[in-house]
């Protein structure tokens, strides 16, 4: 007899497919510049559930999430303190 | 034994942070070009290969589910069924670099590999070719890391295979695991920046 998986992974995996989908879907509506938000919002929800579910990052030792959000807290100093830089700069791709 | 596999649990954790910030240099350098050289990267990321792209994406979703299914059963004492579960993991992992492989044959064929034989006619092609390094250092990089995941799958599941693992010890599975949902995790957000960059204008 094959043991049926864990219901939680079951819809996990469902979810992740569906919102592949409509990832793939809205890409080809045009919304300008919330393209891109829509598809890293998109993005950040499959990442929240392989975390959580799959990762099982809120279960057990509490010193797990602090890891990982270090992780995430360096990621955002480096595109942070980058970005006060190219995002004001005005000559910026150099003219050849 | 519970506090060792506490420690183990917490030392991937830590490994998988470096990671984040070994990719992020190069997706730094993506959001640069890319806020440099819209329409350049716009038009680069119409020309990528969204079907394999997106079946990709499926395989890889899929192979997490499994290999988190696998830490289930090896915590259950399935046996048997941890073995099946890491081999389709591996399986799906391999499903993965071979169309990878056929799309990188793809890009080759079409002259899109800069330092090899880039070539376009586009006015962006200054752009275009900058997108196809990034495209190549960070896929590159994420089959490399993929590869070796699927190494070691493939070595849980020879153990699994003679009975290493059961209810009281599974450690090596579940860090396995989190490995793998790493990467899996990388391919999440390299999806979007690379297959549907483009798609809704031109």
């Amino acid at each position: 007899m094959m043991p049926k998986p864990p219901r939680s992974l079951v819809w996990s995996w469902i979810g992740l497919v569906l919102l592949l989908a409509l990832t793939l879907g809205m890409a080809f509506v045009p919304l300008g510049r919330a393209n891109i938000a829509v598809a890293l919002a998109v993005a950040a929800a499959k990442a929240i559930i392989v975390l959580l579910v799959f990762m099982e990052l809120a279960r057990g030792h509490s010193l797990k999430l602090i890891f990982a959000g270090a992780g995430l807290f360096w990621l955002i100093i480096m595109f942070g303190l980058s970005f006060t830089d190219y995002a004001t700069r005005t000559g910026f791709p150099p003219a050849h | 034994m519970r506090q060792q596999a506490e420690a183990a649990t917490l030392g991937i954790w830590v490994f998988l942070a470096t990671e984040v910030l070994f990719f992020s240099g190069m997706l730094l350098a993506y959001t640069v070009l890319r806020h440099a050289y819209p329409e350049g990267f716009a038009e680069a990321g119409r020309e990528t290969k969204i079907v394999i792209g997106s079946v990709n994406t499926a395989v890889l979703l899929t192979s997490s589910a499994t290999m988190a299914w696998a830490v289930h059963a090896a915590k259950a004492g399935h046996r048997k069924l941890l073995t099946i579960l890491l081999i389709a993991t591996a399986a799906l992992g391999l499903v993965f670099v071979g169309l990878k492989g056929l799309e990188y044959s793809q890009e080759y064929a079409e002259h899109l590999v800069p330092g090899l034989n880039f070539s376009s006619d586009s006015p962006h092609a200054h752009a275009i070719e900058l997108f196809y390094f990034l495209y190549f250092a960070l896929t590159g990089i994420h089959a490399l890391h993929l590869s070796i995941g699927i190494v070691i799958v493939g070595i849980m599941a020879w153990r699994a295979s003679h009975g290493a693992f059961g209810p009281t010890y599974h450690t090596p599975v579940e860090v396995t695991g989190l490995y793998w949902h790493f990467v899996d995790l990388v391919w999440i957000f390299l999806y979007p920046l690379i297959y549907l960059n483009g798609r809704s204008g031109g």
